[in-house]
């Protein structure tokens, strides 16, 4: 039960560190792009 | 720039006796090639021994060594082509394709003649049982055809890379593959008796779809 | 970039059902939840090999660097959700049947798709200009096409005839629940959408690198 709910844990800060890179990444092109 | 079929095969065969003429000039890729193959067969002995019972096992060393000898040898053969800058040459007199079916030709022959060295060494060395002949020829000539065809393609592409004996061997490898998967499978079931139609259907359609799609790619090969 | 806060919460959400609402498969055990991110990683490392040979088979034809662009960002996403395929298929045989590889028709599978991907970028990465770098990987990825359809099918059965495993795979038998489907195929879906995301950055990336390249030649 406990060691679901860790790896559960685990695998949404894996996803969410993911996603904020890829947005953060984002928002650099599209600064670049505007130049 | 020769079209018809009559000068495109004058320019194949051109291209052939200039490679097998230049290599009998030095013989050094002959040469190392050559000293590579026993030497890893020599090794392959030294550390295992005599095999008489183990098919399977004998029939992966066997297609292993020659295809250490393969990579060894037909590494070097466009290297020495653009270094000695006769690639341009051959260009003007040449279309693509010949130039490649030339070449693959080469490949092709350069390693029969190491086999014909190394097969019967390891035949003996390993102490393996009697192949039957048929099969036995028939899955080494249709091997070493699919060992050349996708040797001669990857080599083509290395040689105008700064990458040269490692990059070559490891991007031929997924294409040589399929050649020694099929050919270690004929070779073992050749030794214990069943039949090798599969495997030599198999090696056939590699050979001839790789062969097809390479000729298609020459061209555009070599454009600088 | 609601699209984007749709896409976190798409995968969040069922990454969330797959743990709380659907069913464990009896065979599987605790480690069911592996299938949810093994088989779509597996699914896009094929997807997006065959988005690269595509655009390079476009790039002879057309000789646009936009398809080299899409080539070289498909692989080098592809070979990173590869990667991911091949550990956890690997973890998950351990937890399962005791042994990390055993060469198993899929495991063969996999991993040719690693050397393919690794050659192709090798290749790529031993050549300065963009034109040849572009036009040789892509002459590479198109011989590689033929090979593909036998290292995936042929060669992985030519093994286990070789060496006939007593370690049977039940994979194939999965997806029998409907709840177990249903997350699948979202994750699915979400994951493939995420792989169109990086690419679509990855190409951006490259269009911006030779427009940065092109300025400073105009100025200098």
């Amino acid at each position: 039960m406990i060691g679901n709910a860790v790896v559960l844990g685990v695998a949404l800060l894996v996803w969410g560190l993911v996603f904020f890179y890829l947005v953060r990444l984002e928002r650099r092109i599209k600064e670049l792009e505007r130049k | 720039m020769p079209t018809n079929p009559s000068s495109s095969a004058a320019a194949v065969w051109a291209v052939l006796r200039k490679e097998c003429l230049s290599e009998w000039r030095t013989r050094y890729g002959l040469n190392a090639a050559l000293l590579f193959a026993i030497t890893s067969l020599a090794a392959v002995s030294f550390s295992i021994g005599r095999l008489g019972d183990r098919s399977d096992v004998l029939a992966g060393l066997l297609w292993i060594v020659l295809l250490f000898a393969a990579l060894a040898s037909l590494a070097h053969a466009f290297v020495r082509e653009v270094e000695g800058r006769t690639l341009t040459m051959l260009r003007l007199v040449a279309a693509p394709t010949a130039i490649a079916i030339g070449k693959l030709l080469f490949n092709f022959l350069f390693l029969a003649l190491i086999e014909v060295v190394t097969v019967p060494l390891f035949l003996m060395l390993m102490g393996a049982p009697a192949p039957r002949w048929g099969s036995f020829l028939a899955l080494l000539a249709l091997g070493s055809v699919g060992l050349a065809i996708a040797s001669t393609v990857v080599g083509a592409i290395i040689s105008q890379t700064r990458g040269r004996g490692a990059l070559f061997a490891g991007t031929s490898f997924p294409l040589l593959l399929p050649v020694v998967a099929a050919a270690v499978s004929g070779t073992r079931a050749q030794w214990n008796g069943g039949s090798v139609d599969a495997e030599l259907r198999l090696l056939a359609a590699y050979a001839v779809a790789l062969l097809a799609m390479s000729l298609l790619l020459y061209d555009h090969l070599w454009e600088d | 970039m609601i699209g984007r806060a749709l896409l976190f919460a798409w995968i969040a959400g069922w990454t969330i059902a797959a743990f709380a609402w659907a069913p464990l498969v009896p065979v599987l055990g605790e480690t069911t939840r592996v299938l949810y991110f093994h088989i779509p990683a597996a699914w896009i490392t094929v997807l997006a090999l065959g988005w690269s040979m595509v655009h390079s088979l476009l790039y002879l034809r057309r000789r646009r660097l936009e398809h080299d662009d899409h080539a070289a960002g498909a692989a080098e996403i592809g070979i990173l959700f590869c990667i991911a395929a091949t550990a956890s298929g690997s973890l998950w045989a351990k937890a399962m049947w005791g042994s990390y590889w055993n060469w198993d028709p899929r495991e063969t599978s996999i991993f040719f798709l690693l050397l393919i991907y690794a050659a192709y970028l090798a290749v790529r990465s031993a050549i300065d200009q963009d034109e040849r770098r572009a036009r040789l990987s892509a002459i590479y990825s198109a011989a590689a096409f033929v090979a593909v359809p036998f290292l995936m099918f042929v060669v992985p059965r030519i093994y286990f005839s070789l060496h006939p495993d007593p370690i049977i795979n039940p994979r194939g038998k999965i997806d029998m629940d409907p709840r177990i489907r249903v997350v699948f195929f979202a994750l699915l879906i979400g994951f493939t959408a995420l792989f169109f995301w990086m690419l679509s950055l990855r190409v951006r990336v490259a269009r911006l690198e030779r427009r940065g390249l092109a300025a400073q030649g105009g100025a200098s």
